[in-house]
């Protein structure tokens, strides 16, 4: 019983990881999304560009998932 | 690497400058300095903006108005520009152009009346035939649907008809009209309506000829669509319309076949000559364009510009061989205005490809290392790493290849089917590092990874589960491994990064630059010589000692260089290293994935059957496919990112102006 609730315990640990990350992540891109979407709307050029902008807060969802792995390893420890 | 520019001054005698700007147009390697704003600083104004000559300002009008009719005339003729050949056009244009304007303008204007001539006629034709084709299509229906009405009006002596087209949706309107015209002819009347499509019915009033004004007065008020034929078919019997209708419809398709076969022999025979027009019109426009950007005084015209340092003698030997001593070339020097030298780079083939991130970003600035080798490298590296599969990197190779081929006249594509044939071949090498081919497939047919008691388990094909390094190196089971792995790549592609800064800075003889750089790259290698005690249990702990007195020392080091900004930027650009674990997040989800993909295939397919066998290869097929084209975005992204970012971002500056030669473009517009 004890090592099913540490188990589930590490699962939902590393789901609150991914999950909220995944969430902030977005929130971000899809801001910075709509205004990247204003901004190609006046300066197509800016097509390239924007779709690195829109890029950048995955960043927090890659760590995200860096550290549910991290936590799914406890389950050995 | 940036080409080696030199900066000239062109100075002549006001007569020879229409010749001079020919002939440095011809050659097509200065980059025009607009001279206006320096001219606007200058006491005294005995150097003033170049202007043209008046009569050449009215030849700019009408080498406008050729220029909109030589388009109009390309875009509906709409000839393959791309494969027309390339020495045709270029000896078409040679017999448009000429030094003198008038003689030019003459010579477009005659072709120009030629072809209109030819293609007037039929391009009339072709346009009145489509008219009558959508009309006819408009009413066919229409006539179809009200024929076997009309007929039995047309037996009934006495009676006329009008035929009502109204919209589906107010259909309803018909019981308003037919009570209406009861009234207007004491009852003589009756509507008979049929559905025509979706959206119309058609409607038949058929009344006492003798209600026929008053009717006629009615429906003009209501504002219903009568049906009106064309007056050629109007006054005919609706049978004898509705046959010619159909006839019309079956004929007119062959009639545009034969207009659309003449138009084309047209194009064929003047493609040509309208893009050889089209660019001599440019070019000439384009030299007169350049005109105010040059200065003048009273005796003398001067014409300033970048070019590459190899072609200053050819441009010195061209000048002199037409004027002798009436236009002389300067060299001017630039240390004073590196910063403004416009960049052009030169590029051996292979590292060439690579230049489509500029296409993103400007070009680095005159005087600094151009990274497009770093990018060359780094790039494929980086999207194998994430990709990491044999058939993935295989189809990846292929496909980037032919799009490399079919659009070798498309730069943007070119590079990036390039792009992608290399990035194949980093995912084929990190395929057989990871053992991958379509996901775990291939490992668990070698036995590689082999599943008991519901769990998967590897046997090495060298070292063991405990060896620090094993192979095949499973994404999955080895995530901390790469997680480690792909940290030390951060900081060598960071660490590349900070020492381009730094030759950059000394290139510069700019002290606090290089300070400020190599306190970031004094911080990053303390921070790794401290993080190496968590990797390695054997990590010597004076080594996190140095680490950590390193890491203070850049802090200090940056701070001198670059202020408080710098001192910011070494704390910051640590976290930059963690960036890199995207390395193995991305290729995590893409293998999770491609297992995903494998595992329901697996059971679909053996759910029984041939059925069950056909469902699992097409849930394999899209499955794989759909991770096949994240595989090829998402890596491209992440990989560009982490160069523009994480890399570039520690030292790179743009460039105020790329090199763009004034020029003829000679048919290649």
């Amino acid at each position: 019983m004890g090592e099913a609730v540490k188990i589930g315990m590490i699962a939902l640990s590393a789901a609150i990881a991914i999950g909220l990350s995944a969430l902030a992540t977005g929130m971000a891109q899809s801001r910075i999304g709509a205004a990247m979407a204003g901004a190609i709307a006046e300066r197509p050029e800016l097509a390239g560009i924007s779709i690195i902008l829109v890029a950048i807060p995955e960043t927090m969802v890659i760590l995200g998932l860096v550290i549910a792995f991290v936590i799914t390893t406890l389950k050995s420890a | 690497m940036i080409e080696k520019m030199a900066k000239v001054e062109i100075l002549g005698l006001k007569d020879a400058a229409l010749d001079a700007i020919d002939i440095i147009q011809e050659l097509g390697t200065l980059h025009i300095e607009d001279l206006s704003e320096r001219i606007g600083q200058m006491p005294g104004k005995r150097v003033t903006r170049m202007e043209m000559d008046p009569k050449f300002a009215d030849h700019e009008a009408t080498l406008n108005n050729l220029r909109s009719k030589v388009g109009d005339m390309i875009r509906e003729l709409s000839p393959d520009v791309d494969e027309l050949p390339r020495e045709d056009i270029h000896s078409e244009y040679k017999a448009f152009w000429s030094d003198n304007i008038e003689t030019m303008i003459a010579r477009i204007e005659k072709t120009m009346a030629q072809i209109e001539k030819d293609t007037r006629d039929p391009a009339e034709r072709k346009a009145d035939l489509m008219v009558e084709m959508s009309r006819l299509e408009k009413y066919a229906p229409i006539m179809y649907k009200i024929q076997p009405l009309a007929e039995r009006v047309a037996r009934m002596k006495d009676m006329a008809s009008i035929a009502l087209i109204i919209e589906r949706k107010y259909k309803a309107i018909l019981n308003y009209l037919n009570e209406e015209i009861s009234k207007l002819t004491n009852g003589e009347c009756e509507i008979v309506a049929s559905d025509v499509d979706d959206e119309s019915t058609a409607a038949l009033i058929v009344f006492n000829r003798h209600y026929l004004k008053q009717v006629h007065d009615f429906l003009a008020v209501q504002d219903v669509n009568q049906v009106r034929l064309p007056s050629d078919l109007a006054r005919k019997p609706i049978d004898e319309a509705v046959g010619e209708v159909r006839a019309r419809i079956a004929q007119i398709p062959g009639e545009l076949e034969e207009i659309d076969s003449k138009l084309s022999q047209v194009t064929g025979k003047y493609s040509v000559q309208l893009v050889a027009a089209r660019n001599a019109i440019h070019d000439r426009l384009e030299a007169m364009d350049a005109v105010p950007k040059f200065g003048q005084t009273d005796q003398v015209f001067i014409i300033s510009g970048w070019l590459p340092e190899e072609e200053v003698s050819k441009m010195e030997a061209a000048l002199t061989d037409k004027f002798d001593t009436k236009v002389v070339v300067t060299v001017v020097d630039i240390r004073e205005e590196q910063e403004e030298a416009p960049v052009a780079l030169r590029n051996n083939a292979f590292v060439r490809y690579f230049e489509i991130i500029y296409m993103l970003s400007k070009y680095p600035r005159y005087g600094t290392i151009d990274p497009t080798v770093i990018f060359a490298v780094f790039f494929p590296i980086f999207f194998g790493m994430m990709v990491g599969d044999i058939a993935y990197g295989l189809i990846i190779m292929v496909l980037g290849w032919i799009i490399h081929r079919k659009f070798s006249s498309k730069p943007l594509m070119n590079m990036a089917g390039f792009l992608l044939t290399m990035g194949g071949v980093w995912s084929i090498i990190f395929g057989v590092v990871y053992l991958e081919l379509f996901g775990d497939l291939l490992a668990r047919q070698l036995g590689v990874i082999k599943e008991v008691n519901g769990e998967d388990h590897i046997k090495y094909l060298l070292g063991s589960e405990k060896s620090l390094f094993k192979y095949p190196i499973d994404r999955l089971e080895g995530f901390t491994f790469m997680l480690g792995a792909c940290i030390i790549i951060g900081f060598v592609h960071i660490g590349i990064g900070l020492l381009t800064g730094i030759a950059n800075g000394i290139r510069e003889h700019s002290r606090k630059h290089v300070m400020e750089k190599g306190g970031l790259l004094m911080v990053l290698t303390g921070f790794m010589m401290a993080l190496g005690s968590f990797g390695f249990s054997w990590w010597p702990g004076a080594l996190v000692g140095v680490g950590i007195v390193l890491a203070v020392a850049g802090v200090v080091m940056a701070g001198v260089g670059g202020g408080m900004g710098g001192v910011v930027e070494a704390l910051v650009g640590v976290g930059n290293i963690f960036s890199y674990a995207r390395l193995i997040a991305i290729g995590l989800a893409s293998v999770i994935m491609a297992n995903v993909a494998n595992n329901l295939a697996k059971q679909v397919g053996g759910s029984g059957g041939v059925m069950g066998v056909i469902a699992g290869i097409v849930v394999f097929i899209l499955l794989h496919g759909l991770n096949l084209i994240i595989a090829m975005f998402s890596p491209s992204i992440h990989s560009l990112r982490l160069h523009l970012v994480e890399s570039f971002g520690k030292f790179f500056e743009p460039a105020k102006y790329r090199y763009e030669p004034f020029k003829k473009t000679g048919g290649e517009e």
